[in-house]
């Protein structure tokens, strides 16, 4: 008792308070052992595997990162460097060969070759194996071992996203151990993973927490944190919460409203934002009136003020975009405007005039998941009313139900989005590609499907580029989806915790590495 | 003291609970099927490709006739085989997930029950033997307005106030009294304290009636009459009739009670089954479901039987 | 003296009430604002003069917002007891005057929806039949109705054997009758109190559900959905969630004490029975 009453006294005289909560006996010791990270994952709840070619939520991914790796990664300036690979060299347009670092260790201690590289990639390419990432290696004809320590990767025809897929973020290439994943069988490896990164998971409770502890053995030296201890949040407001009241360290989202408040809480937190590798828009169903006329399309996209969701639905965490693609995959950073993605309300009624709908338009728009999320679709709801006198209607569901009629068509309007993908095929060719499973609008264009093509296979970065931007360009005269904005993503860390770098794809168990908590 | 249940009726009692127990669990599995959703997409999320879909639905079987799949169901959970997660936990057994979260929620709903009961018995037995006086309507009004807060709303003020404004408790998290008791009474005193608010109020109501009820009935008249002390009246006369219909409210209030174990496991972290069954509900992890409401169920049920053996117990006239 | 003091409570808590509901039949009409329209110049501005409870996220009254919540939160959470009662009432008279396989299943079912924690049965609803206001009318009659059901048939078992019942049915009064002018009105009071209870238990339902984003669909506002956006921008705008808290909370207030005064004015017996 008396120790409760010390600590509420000195928690009131330090003003924050939670440090104080140092000398209370629930907290074990371990808990504020130096070398200890605590990092939740906020404003998720699921952890379903952590095998790379099962995983599909980013939460999987977030733990991922840290006990794989894969032949490449992405540095601080999101530029393609090697991983497990040492080097790779390009032999002809269909090849690329990979040297691969010698002496890469496992968890279990076995030595990680060319044969495991072939494994990995080619479990992801096994139809049977279904994985949800096999997308991403579909292009690939063979996987050929040189010698142990050299693997060339054939495709089809020239394919550009090869290297930005055998990154180690959301693809699933993460190199696997062969031996293990035979040993305990595919639902096994997913429970109990084991690679080459800095951490190995040590437990996991589902949907709860999942610990990891150093790899002495990894091939980047030992981490200087012993152990990882990651709760797993679902609301993105108690992730908030708890670090604030010292239960956390590290957080892998921040709500977007309480980014400026925590700005000013320097004492307590410091806010890592930039802006991310995501886009968000409106899905609209080509299939189905009203959204079967262009004409009608481009109306609603002139009819709502982009800036306006930006400052409303996400207070200002993110900038409107013209087109689908986010800013970072633009040519040379450098945007563009189009008029068709622009608030203007007396061309919006123009262009209404010359479709076969008019005011008194019905329409349903679902919505789901998080507050500021519905609450997008409810602004561009309101205005688009507002400014056509279209009698559009809301439908609140949650994310299974609205992605299950969105898969079957079942619907007029969504709002969508997808973070974490880094190359501008993954936007651009699965989101408006006939064949692109992401592509839950219907659209169909030979126009399209030919740029698309020629993107994939341009290997020269620049030219890839603009032919993207063409695409994006006649994306935005179809108006298939409504382009809205791009969100910055945000980690929360407490000031003790040094040597966090944010990726725009938002990584996360990849840092622990070179962390330090002090 | 207590009178001896009969066997037959406690054997009745018990076939009672199983057939709720199947109804249920048939309700809960046909009305969860007729339902929208998929687990698959709750699996593979944005990037459920078709492929992958039909693959996940031939691996749990999900095309099979809905009356083959609830005998499969039903056949092994008779043999306490719940199956696996299918969603939330991938392939990891129901039982071990259940085992592991249902101490933390009972104990979260015990510890809210334990401060509802104390501060109910202490406020309610103040109120009726000052009745009519400040200390009664200090008492009943304090009491009307703990009813007055919802238990999600209460939970904000606790963690705005008392948690991150105060610093006295943890805004997040729980220890697991299987890890550490002090721990868990510690971090699950403001969870369970938004629980038991208006629990605490409506037993101080129904305890401060009672109480007033009984306190002028005849016999406690004659027994004053005859010398007994006060407390002895009070405790062998009095409170013990009043009693009867306190407990039978508890047992009432206990569906509530596990009820709001739901959000506040949610709001503060506590892994329980009540954000174990949110969790699987939207994840559509159809076996899970099942579990978690049988777990519901017959945690109530149970409760239930527990209340009456009490009052049995208190009133051995009854029967 | 202990009348008066149920009175005075009732009282306090019929004036709360009238309030509230003269504030949600009227207040909307009063208030110079749409509780859906926005107005992108005055976002989350504090409360003022011509908002006296602030602005939300949208630019819109918080005051209007609350008043038209509250209506629909009421409305959501009274239709849903109301039905609740209906059944659960035509069930448990059913049971107690027919008895035998009547009540048998009747009885089982309500012991089995009883046997579901509240909150666990409403969330399972709304995920499986989607979200809106009917689904959460229909959530809060399903967890009333075995209330009502035991409270009823408990009521009319009692009354079914008295003598003037017994005399009715003697003198060749049809069933249906009996059930309405002999057994209804006796067990009428207790069937309105617990009305009145559920109700207040009904909003905090719709509250709840609404607060996770289970509830109403916007842009219309419930309480619930009002607080579940003041809690996102709480940093910010703290007025929001603390003033639709307190809202709740009065209304919840006056419902509890109203009930609560009636109760005590009548035979406290009937608690122990429920």
């Amino acid at each position: 008792m008396d120790e409760h009453k010390l600590s509420r006294r000195a928690a009131l005289k330090i003003g924050a308070g939670a440090a104080a909560l140092a000398g209370l006996p629930w907290m074990n010791s371990s808990a504020f052992a130096a070398d200890e990270l605590r990092a939740g994952i906020a404003g998720f709840n699921v952890i379903n595997t952590l095998d790379p070619a099962k995983a599909s939520l980013v939460p999987e991914f977030l733990v991922i990162y840290g006990a794989f790796n894969g032949l490449l990664k992405f540095n601080e300036k999101m530029e393609i460097v090697p991983d497990l690979a040492e080097s790779y060299t390009v032999v002809d347009p269909t090849t690329t060969e990979f040297k691969l670092r010698k002496g890469v260790k496992f968890h279990d201690g076995g030595e990680m070759t060319a044969e495991d590289v072939k494994f990995s990639i080619e479990r992801l390419m096994d139809e049977k194996f279904a994985s949800p990432n096999r997308g991403k290696v579909t292009a690939i004809s063979a996987v050929t071992v040189v010698d142990p320590y050299t693997v060339r990767i054939t495709t089809k025809a020239p394919y550009a996203p090869l290297l930005n897929y055998l990154t180690n973020t959301r693809t699933g290439t993460q190199i696997v151990s062969r031996k293990a994943v035979e040993a305990a069988g595919a639902e096994g490896f997913g429970r109990k993973p084991v690679g080459t990164g800095a951490f190995m998971v040590k437990d996991w409770k589902s949907n709860e927490s999942v610990d990891m502890v150093a790899f002495d053995g990894y091939f980047g030296g030992k981490p200087a944190i012993r152990s990882v201890k990651i709760p797993i949040i679902a609301e993105e407001s108690s992730g908030m919460t708890a670090i604030l009241g010292n239960q956390i360290d590290l957080t892998s989202t921040a709500p977007f409203a309480d980014v400026p408040g925590l700005e000013k809480r320097t004492a307590e937190v410091t806010v890592l934002k930039q802006p991310g590798l995501n886009t968000r828009y409106f899905a609209l169903n080509v299939k189905k009136a009203p959204f079967d006329d262009v004409h009608f399309r481009r109306a609603v996209s002139m009819a709502f003020d982009r800036n306006v969701l930006v400052k409303a639905a996400i207070f200002g965490e993110g900038v409107a975009i013209p087109g689908v693609l986010p800013p970072s995959l633009w040519p040379e950073g450098k945007g563009f405007t189009s008029e068709y993605t622009t608030f203007n309300p007396a061309k919006a009624k123009e262009e209404m005039a010359k479709s076969k709908y008019g005011a008194g338009t019905e329409a349903t728009v679902i919505i789901w998941g998080s507050n500021w999320w519905r609450r997008t679709g409810e602004i561009m709801v309101g205005m688009v009313n507002q400014t056509l006198g279209t009698k559009f209607q809301l439908q609140a569901m949650e994310f299974n139900a609205a992605f299950a009629k969105a898969k079957a068509g079942d619907y007029d309007a969504l709002v969508f989005g997808w973070l974490g993908l880094v190359d501008a095929d993954e936007y651009l060719g699965e989101i408006l590609g006939s064949k692109g499973f992401r592509n839950i609008q219907g659209y169909s264009s030979p126009k399209m499907d030919a740029l698309l093509e020629k993107a994939r296979s341009e290997m020269d970065p620049a030219k890839r580029r603009q032919v993207y931007r063409e695409a994006d360009m006649l994306a935005i005269e179809d108006m298939p989806v409504l382009p809205c904005f791009c969100s910055n993503v945000h980690n929360l860390v407490r000031p003790n915790v040094k040597g966090f770098s944010q990726l725009p794809y938002s990584n996360f168990a990849d840092q622990f590495a070179k962390m330090t908590v002090g | 003291m207590a009178r001896a249940i009969s066997i037959g009726r406690v054997s009745s009692r018990l076939g009672g609970v199983a057939l709720l127990a199947l109804l249920g669990s048939a309700t809960v599995f046909f009305v969860m099927r007729a339902g929208q959703g998929d687990p698959a997409i709750a699996v593979l999320g944005d990037q459920a490709t078709p492929e992958a879909i039909a693959a996940f639905h031939k691996k749990w079987m999900l095309d099979d006739p809905l009356v083959i799949q609830f005998w499969r169901w039903l056949s092994s959970a008779v043999m306490g085989d719940f199956g696996l997660s299918m969603t939330v936990a991938g392939g990891t057994p129901i039982m071990g997930l259940i085992g592991s979260r249902l101490p933390n929620t009972l104990f979260i709903g015990a510890y809210a029950l334990v401060i509802a009961v104390s501060v109910s018995l202490f406020a309610g037995t103040i109120s009726a033997l000052r009745h009519g006086k400040f200390t009664d309507t200090a008492a009943t009004s304090i009491a009307v307005l703990g009813i007055s807060m919802p238990d999600f709303w209460l939970s904000y003020v606790l963690v705005y106030g008392l948690a991150l404004g105060l610093g006295v408790f943890p805004s997040y998290g729980f220890t697991p009294p299987a890890q550490s008791l002090t721990g868990a009474l510690y971090s699950g005193f403001l969870p369970a304290l938004a629980i038991a608010a208006p629990m605490a109020a409506a037993f101080t109501r129904i305890l401060r009636t009672a109480l007033l009820e009984t306190l002028y009935r005849d016999h406690v008249r004659v027994a004053r009459s005859l010398g007994y002390r006060d407390a002895f009246v009070f405790i062998h006369f009095v409170l013990r009739n009043a009693l009867i219909p306190y407990v039978t409210v508890i047992g009432l209030q206990i569906r509530y009670l596990l009820g709001g174990t739901v959000v506040v496991e949610r709001i503060f972290g506590i892994p329980g089954v009540g954000a174990l069954m949110v969790d699987a509900a939207f994840g559509r992890d159809y076996p899970l479901v099942q579990a978690c409401a049988l777990t519901f169920l017959l945690s109530v049920l149970l409760v239930n039987f527990v209340v009456d053996l009490i009052c049995a117990a208190l009133n051995p006239r009854q029967n | 003296m202990k009348a008066i003091i149920a009175n005075r409570l009732a009282l306090v808590g019929a004036i709360i009430t009238a309030i509230v509901l003269a504030g949600v039949i009227v207040g909307p009409w009063l208030s110079p604002y749409s509780p859906t329209d926005a107005d992108f110049m005055a976002l989350l501005d504090p409360p003022s003069g011509s908002h006296p409870f602030g602005t939300d996220s949208f630019g819109r009254d918080v005051l209007t917002r609350i008043l038209y919540g509250a209506r629909v939160s009421l409305t959501v959470s009274i239709s849903g007891v109301l039905a609740g009662a209906l059944i659960g009432t035509t069930a448990g008279l059913v049971a107690a005057y027919f008895g035998g396989w009547w009540q048998a299943i009747l009885m089982r079912v309500s012991d089995l929806l009883f046997s579901f924690p509240s909150f666990v049965l409403a969330l399972f609803l709304m995920v499986v039949l989607g979200f809106g206001v009917v689904n959460i009318a229909v959530a809060i009659a399903l967890i009333y109705a075995p209330i009502f059901a035991r409270l009823s048939r408990n009521m009319a078992v009692l009354v079914k054997d008295e003598p003037w019942v017994q005399a009715a049915a003697l003198m060749g009064q049809s069933t249906w009758s009996i059930i309405t002018r002999e057994i209804l009105p006796n067990i009428a009071a207790p069937v309105f109190v617990q009305v009145a209870l559920a109700v207040a238990f009904g909003i905090v339902i719709e509250a709840g559900l609404s607060f996770l984003g289970l509830g109403v669909q916007p842009p219309n506002p419930s309480l619930g959905s009002i607080m579940a956006d003041g809690r996102e921008y709480f940093s910010r705008a703290p007025w929001v969630l603390t003033l639709s808290g307190v809202a709740i909370s009065v209304a919840l207030l006056g419902l509890n004490l109203l009930s609560d005064g009636v109760r005590d004015l009548m035979d406290p017996k009937l608690r122990a029975r429920l």
